[in-house]
């Protein structure tokens, strides 16, 4: 089966929960992508963009418990499955192959 | 980047313990449940808590959650019209159908006009065909309250001439001797009975029924017993068994009259006991008596004598009517065998029960079931129509769904759950009407009716009124769904999102525009042709005064009233009323006019030859006394009316009204011939023709005037009388000092039935003026309904062509022609429907003719009219959204596209 093809909002995602570890619950996704991405992004995008990412079988979640100040409900810990790998490789190496041998066309103007 | 904005400890602070309820409560109703939901909405309140539960954190707080709420909401509901790759969302689960409702809802409620309109269609014909149906199905339709009515038959005899006559006792003892496809048979008769040695002395209608009656029909009585075979024999103590009814009003319950003795026209009755409530043999009667009083009677030896016994019968369990019907005409062609003089000639028929109870009413109800399955389609056709153009209107949100890969079933079952939730409230609307319209039924519907405190709005109906509603719901709502999904995407994109409807869905709607039309007319031309009959029936001359006359019924029953007091009884009545102030005149009779057939009699003149006994004349005879057609109001044309000089020791005399007249001595003169009553050899008195009276409707407005014959009251003495009181003042002021006066000859006189001869006439057309007024109803209803819709399906086609119409306006077209042209749009569609329904109403014609009188049930004038009426409606329907056409602006309607 080929590999699913990925937006560019859920390659940073994908790529977000795979920095962030066993520490990648919804909050902390948001905070990534705003500080490295520079991307603010409203919750009802977030949340609903993990459920399809999800639904396509390309991360999955677990239960962790919740903590006082989030009135101890539960937290979703996100990781990226096999298939969501795949996937991001997959977009990678399609970027790649269409950047080779543009460098000289994109470099940057010499300051 | 950095967002967060301390304040300090105190500043802004809006709650410090939590965020904002209502966003939360957003929150909670727009995520999904179990932990997915909650893990997001815990994210929300830990964001909230790190950034310090200031108002900006409040403010941030509403703003994911209102982003939450937006997408969640579309996520849920555009997937499943869109059709996911994997196509999982496209099966309905109950989840499904419940967003369907909802969605369906919604929207109505958006255009709340649409779902009313519906609701109040529905309301008026699921109303008005479950109150209907309700009535009949009681009357007509729900079995007797008997156990297995089924089995159970009504039998009479029929005569030469192939009338139905009642069953000789004779002949019935032979059946119930002879034939085998009976459990039993039972014979019984009306007798009209005069309680007296009580405080009111009281005219009872009581049943005299054979010692088996009870046990055949089914019935035990809840207290004491029924009767015994051994009831019938002469010499046998006369018994009683009381209606429910009757204990109740005149014993208020009491358990301790059964045993007691009743006087009955003169003679002890015991009470033997009491018969379950809601027990009826065709009619409520009052009481049921034992044989033996009438066991001597010559009926009950002469086989000739056919007097007003009928027969029921329990066929025995697997016996088809049709077997026992052969079997009684089997011994009735024996009998005819044995008693050549008696029984030549006569016959038997038999009927369910059943049937014969409701024989008089059954022919009203059909007609208004008929009345009633037109306005239930008419219902049902208009809201087909506002379905489907509302369907046309989606056509196209439907047709891009279908293109971007939406189920097909899917789009159908949001359709049907649609269409079934307006159904759905419409038959609840329905059934309320329904309830309240059964009341007002059964309070206008002419007294007498049998059954009628057996209607109710019942189960049946309530079914029949859903499954009405559902059929009506799946069959419209699923049309433009499949008009969808049969759309190609070129035709959608083609047509874009104002393309406008469909030609199958125009050609619908206009179709169902015809057959509304159609079942319209149908409706109105009934009502047209009952409102003729009833203005036929009131310029019909009755012969008699239908305003300022009283009249009261009297009944001098029993040993205590030999004939020469019944004389002096008609005398003191006569005078005593006469004398009252405020009475013009005032008479006795023996029978008043509209009673209904009374026994004719055959009749011979002295100055012909005696016919053949089939040939024979026969009359009715009534016994006025003296004034009495000055009190009731008829002519004498020639001759002279009895007077007080008529006695039983004068000449004996007679007269004859102008029918009577017309056919024995056409062209030649009725004063001074002779004639005689009875059969040809029977002895009786040679009268003198003395005066000849107007013809008077004796057997109803709507009935042939019957020949008839008049007698002197003291030459007859009748036992059952009527006064008649004509007063100068209203004629009910009479009623109490008319009392009196007959009181005061005998207090034990049963005085009942006292009626103003206005209310005899209304009550005598008040069937054709229950159907007049439910027709007329459900006519002024359909006309109302086929308007609504005309205008709907002119105006949508307006609207559709505003661009075309702008135009032809641009391009200098005539206001008038645009009128022409939307007008005609409309009324074509009425003139077809008009001719369908002018078709269709012809070839029912048959069904309503017998309950027309004085106008055939193709009265060219009526169906002029009513098509007159229609056409003049449906324009008015058609030229408010023509009017409307001419109004548009050209340059408007162009820039439009």
């Amino acid at each position: 089966m080929a590999p699913a093809y990925l937006g560019e909002f859920e390659q940073l995602l994908l790529l977000a929960i795979l920095r962030l570890g066993s520490n990648a619950c919804g909050l902390e996704i948001a905070r990534e992508l705003d500080a490295r991405a520079g991307r603010a992004i409203s919750r009802g995008a977030l949340y609903t963009s993990l459920d399809r990412l999800e639904d396509k079988g390309l991360l999955r979640w677990k239960v962790a418990a919740g903590t006082p100040e989030r009135r101890n409900l539960p937290r979703r810990q996100y990781a990226v499955t096999p298939a969501g790998l795949a996937a991001l490789r997959a977009s990678r190496d399609t970027l790649l192959r269409m950047w080779r041998g543009l460098d000289d066309v994109l470099k940057e103007p010499s300051r | 980047v950095t967002r967060r904005t301390p304040r300090p400890a105190g500043a802004g602070r809006a709650d410090l313990t939590r965020p904002p309820r209502l966003a939360e409560w957003i929150l909670r109703r727009a995520l999904p449940g179990g932990d997915s939901g909650d893990s997001v909405l815990g994210d929300l309140i830990e964001e909230w808590h790190a950034r310090g539960g200031t108002y900006a954190a409040a403010i941030s707080f509403w703003r994911q959650t209102l982003s939450i709420a937006v997408r969640y909401r579309s996520r849920r509901t555009r997937p499943d019209a869109l059709a996911l790759p994997d196509g999982r969302t496209t099966r309905i689960g109950l989840d499904n159908i419940r967003q369907d409702v909802r969605y369906a809802v919604r929207s109505y409620a958006k255009a709340p006009s649409f779902a009313l309109t519906i609701l109040v269609t529905l309301a008026l014909g699921i109303g008005a065909s479950t109150a209907i149906f309700s009535m009949v199905n009681g009357i007509l339709l729900r079995p007797l309250p008997l156990p297995e009515p089924e089995r159970l038959v009504f039998v009479n005899e029929v005569g030469p001439t192939g009338t139905g006559v009642s069953v000789s006792w004779p002949n019935y003892l032979d059946w119930r001797a002879r034939a085998r496809s009976f459990d039993g048979l039972a014979s019984s008769r009306t007798d009209l009975l005069t309680l007296t040695g009580v405080e009111t002395p009281q005219r009872l209608e009581a049943r005299r029924v054979s010692g088996n009656f009870l046990r055949v029909l089914g019935v035990t009585p809840t207290l004491g017993r029924g009767f015994e075979d051994a009831d019938d024999r002469a010499g046998a103590e006369p018994v009683v068994v009381l209606s429910d009814e009757f204990w109740r009003a005149r014993f208020g319950g009491d358990g301790s009259v059964v045993g007691r003795l009743l006087t009955l026209d003169g003679r002890p009755h015991r009470v033997a006991g009491v018969l379950p409530p809601g027990f009826r043999y065709i009619r409520p009667y009052a009481l049921f008596v034992s044989m033996s009083p009438h066991a001597d009677a010559i009926y009950t030896r002469e086989r000739s004598d056919h007097a007003g016994h009928f027969v029921v019968g329990r066929l025995k369990a697997g016996v088809a009517i049709d077997a026992a019907a052969a079997e009684l005409r089997g011994i009735a062609a024996d009998l005819q065998r044995d008693y050549p003089g008696s029984n030549t000639g006569i016959s038997v028929a038999m009927q369910p029960l059943a049937s014969r109870v409701v024989a008089d009413v059954r022919l009203t109800l059909v007609v208004l079931m008929g009345a009633v399955g037109c306005l239930l389609l008419i219902s049902c056709v208009n809201v087909a129509n506002l379905l489907v153009a509302r369907g046309a209107a989606r056509q196209h949100e439907l047709a891009v769904r279908a293109a971007l890969g939406g189920s097909r079933l899917r789009l159908v079952s949001q359709l049907l759950v649609e269409s079934t939730i307006v159904s759905a409230a419409g038959g609840a609307a329905g059934l309320a009407a329904a309830w309240w319209l059964v009341r007002v039924l059964v309070a206008v519907a002419p007294p007498g009716t049998p059954r009628l405190d057996e209607v109710r709005l019942d189960g049946v109906a309530v079914v029949f009124a859903l499954a009405a509603t559902t059929i009506c719901g799946v069959a419209f709502g699923a049309f433009p769904a499949f008009l969808a999904s049969r759309m190609t995407g070129q035709e959608t994109v083609v047509r874009g999102p104002r393309g406008g409807a469909s030609a199958p869905s125009h050609r619908l709607r206009r179709g169902l525009m015809v057959v509304e039309v159609a079942v319209a007319l149908v409706l109105l031309a009934g009502a047209g042709l009952m409102a003729r009959t009833l203005r036929e029936l009131m310029r019909v001359d009755t012969g008699f005064r239908g305003d300022h006359v009283l009249t009261l019924r009297a009944s001098l029953v029993g040993p205590q009233w030999p004939q020469a007091r019944r004389r002096l009884f008609f005398e003191h009545v006569r005078s005593g009323v006469a004398a009252i102030p405020g009475v013009r005149a005032a008479a006795v009779v023996s029978r008043l006019p509209t009673d209904g057939s009374d026994w004719s009699t055959p009749f011979i003149s002295a100055d012909m030859p005696v016919p053949e006994r089939r040939d024979l004349p026969f009359a009715a005879i009534t016994m006025p006394g003296p004034g009495y057609f000055d009190a009731i109001g008829t002519r004498v044309v020639r001759g002279r009316a009895f007077t007080s000089a008529d006695t039983e020791d004068s000449a004996a005399v007679a007269m004859v009204n102008e029918s009577l007249a017309r056919r024995i001595w056409p062209g030649g003169d009725a004063i001074g011939k002779r004639v005689k009553w009875g059969w040809p050899e029977s002895p009786g008195a040679w009268r003198e023709v003395v005066g000849i009276a107007a013809d008077v409707k004796y057997e109803g407005v709507a009935e042939p005037t019957p020949l008839q014959v008049y007698i002197p009251i003291t030459q007859e003495t009748p036992r059952d009388i009527a006064v008649v009181v004509n007063t100068t003042g209203p004629p009910s002021t009479a009623q109490g000092e008319a009392e009196r006066v007959i009181h005061a000859f005998d207090p034990d006189v049963p005085v009942y039935s006292v009626r103003t001869t206005d209310e005899m006439l209304a009550a005598s057309m008040a069937r054709e003026r229950m159907a007049m007024m439910i027709l007329t109803v459900f006519a002024a209803v359909a006309l109302t309904l086929a308007s609504i819709g005309l205008y709907g399906v002119v105006a949508h086609g307006v609207t559709e062509r505003t661009h075309e119409i702008g135009v032809r306006m641009a391009l200098g077209a005539e206001a008038s022609h645009v009128v022409g042209l939307v007008l005609w749009q409309g009324l074509s569609m009425a003139v077809i429907g008009a001719a369908i329904g002018v078709g269709v109403a012809l070839a029912m014609a048959r069904w309503i003719q017998a309950l027309l009188f004085g106008v055939t049930a193709t009265d060219p004038a009526t169906f002029g009219a009513v098509v007159a009426a229609l056409l003049a409606v449906a324009a008015v329907a058609c030229y408010i959204p023509a009017w409307r056409a001419t109004r548009v602006d050209p340059s408007s309607a162009l820039r439009a596209e």
